[in-house]
């Protein structure tokens, strides 16, 4: 059979790099990432985030092909950014809101674990 | 709760500074997708969309960390339900896809076969196996790799050896027939290469898993039906269970499913009356209306369970479809966990949550 591994879906072959840059040839402040080894879970939420920041003229990903287990992203930015910031602040950013989603359901968790207790 | 016809828009009380109020049909676009009886209709997410009028529609990550809510609807052993609000339908997709795909389980992943003479085919016996869910923490093992040779860490070995007696009646073979071998494979390999030798198995445990873990790990529901045997009839074999994740297959899934809806929204653009109500009453199939009585013979309809509603768009169709307006709330989700009962599912989503921080850190850290 000529299916291709199941693992190849995740794991970075060697000498290939997880994350690379591509400047635009033609455009200023435009680039994309491609990313190995991920899919629509991280380029939507990147997509998002990016989207969120109002240096990014374009934010968009695409997965070019169900067998190539990679995801470009193009990111535009105003002339005042670039990229490669943008990309750094929208993944700094996103830890920083799964950070606080995460508190917030262990308290939401501790909050109902509590309830019956208190007489609810 | 939401109250029907929340007539104040949800944002506006969010942001204290802003004193420009959007008017509520562009509220109503900005926050809600609208059901119509043909398709929905979308609103806007872009960040500068009301920016003419003064009204900020991006989302910082000060704003997103003051606005976003969780609440826990129920919560049982394998089962729950939560709304989480103030995030993105990617968000929401991104731990959905995550729960099914990427948080690691343990699974069945070798079916050592000494002997099978029952009606079921080995590959298809192989098959149900794999798909028994196991009482084992996965988070305490470790993932083998090709060339590993399976240990106490990152192995787990059960045995069955069922067999039905000549002249007695058929019988089934649960997964509670499983026997768990915390000391490892008991099926030799090869001949041993000096006699005096310890006889190689399949697998080299160090030490008793017994010594290793708390609780026996044993499968979590001892009833599920693996094969039927005949008189005669006898099932012998070794299964080794490894860690994986549910991209690979989906018997390494933690969740029976996993998924989330945006909060339903019922409105009325008018009040619908007597008649008329009774019949949107009766036409709906998930009970979301009721009627209140006025007194004098007049009733008028309510909406009462607004959250039981499936969008199925049964009242805005036909007579009263220009009276009733169904809606979702755009960042409220209703997200439902099924775990399949390795980890209890509001661990499950802690797990997803670390995943997701593991992923976006990889993206970042990578980058030169």
């Amino acid at each position: 059979m000529n299916a291709p591994d199941r693992y190849e879906r995740f794991v970075v072959p060697e000498g290939t790099k997880k994350v690379s840059y591509a400047q635009d040839t033609k455009i200023m402040n435009a680039g994309s990432f491609t990313i190995e080894r991920e899919d629509h879970t991280v380029g939507n939420i990147l997509r998002m985030q990016l989207h969120r920041d109002p240096n990014v003229l374009f934010a968009g990903y695409k997965l070019p092909h169900p067998l190539q287990y990679k995801i470009n992203v193009r990111v535009h930015t105003a002339t005042q950014s670039a990229p490669t910031q943008a990309y750094t602040q929208a993944i700094n950013d996103l830890d920083k809101e799964l950070e606080s989603l995460k508190e917030a359901f262990e308290n939401e968790k501790t909050r109902y674990d509590e309830m019956p207790k208190q007489g609810y | 709760m939401p109250k029907k016809g929340t007539k104040k828009g949800k944002s506006a009380d969010d942001e204290p500074k802003e004193q420009n109020k959007l008017p509520e049909h562009l509220e109503v676009q900005r926050t809600r997708v609208v059901c119509k009886a043909d398709a929905p209709t979308e609103g806007f997410q872009y960040a500068g969309a009301f920016a003419a009028m003064g009204i900020d529609n991006s989302v910082s990550v000060d704003k997103f960390c003051k606005n976003f809510k969780v609440m826990v609807n129920r919560l049982t052993e394998d089962d729950m339900e939560f709304d989480m609000i103030g995030i993105d339908a990617s968000i929401a997709n991104a731990f959905r896809r995550i729960l099914i795909a990427e948080v690691p389980t343990m699974a069945i992943e070798k079916v050592l076969m000494v002997d099978n003479t029952s009606v079921i085919a080995d590959e298809v016996l192989s098959h149900r196996l794999g798909l028994i869910p196991l009482d084992a923490d996965p988070r305490l093992f470790e993932y083998i790799s090709e060339n590993d040779v399976p240990n106490e860490r990152n192995t787990i070995v059960y045995k069955l050896h069922v067999s039905c007696k000549r002249g007695s009646p058929r019988l089934t073979v649960k997964s509670g027939d499983l026997e768990w071998l915390p000391e490892g494979s008991q099926l030799p390999l090869a001949s041993p290469a000096q006699s005096g030798d310890k006889q190689k198995t399949y697998t080299s445990f160090g030490q008793s898993q017994k010594d290793i873990f708390e609780k026996p790990l044993g499968v979590k529901f001892k009833d599920i039906t693996i094969a039927r045997l005949g008189p005669g009839q006898a099932i012998e074999l070794e299964v080794h269970a490894v860690k994986g994740v549910g991209k690979v297959h989906a018997k390494w899934s933690p969740v029976a499913t996993a998924w989330y809806r945006m909060l339903p929204e019922v409105v009325f653009r008018e009040e619908i009356r007597d008649d008329a109500a009774e019949k949107l009453v009766k036409k709906c199939p998930v009970n979301v209306f009721d009627i209140e009585d006025l007194g004098n013979g007049e009733k008028r309809a309510v909406v009462a369970r607004p959250r039981a509603c499936t969008l199925c768009r049964e009242c805005v169709m036909g007579p009263t479809g220009e009276q009733v307006e169904l809606r979702r709330v755009r960042d409220h989700f209703i997200f439902t966990i099924e775990s399949t009962g390795a980890l209890p599912p509001e661990v499950l989503f802690t797990e997803a949550v670390r995943n997701l921080e593991e992923k976006c850190e990889r993206v970042i850290s990578e980058l030169s």
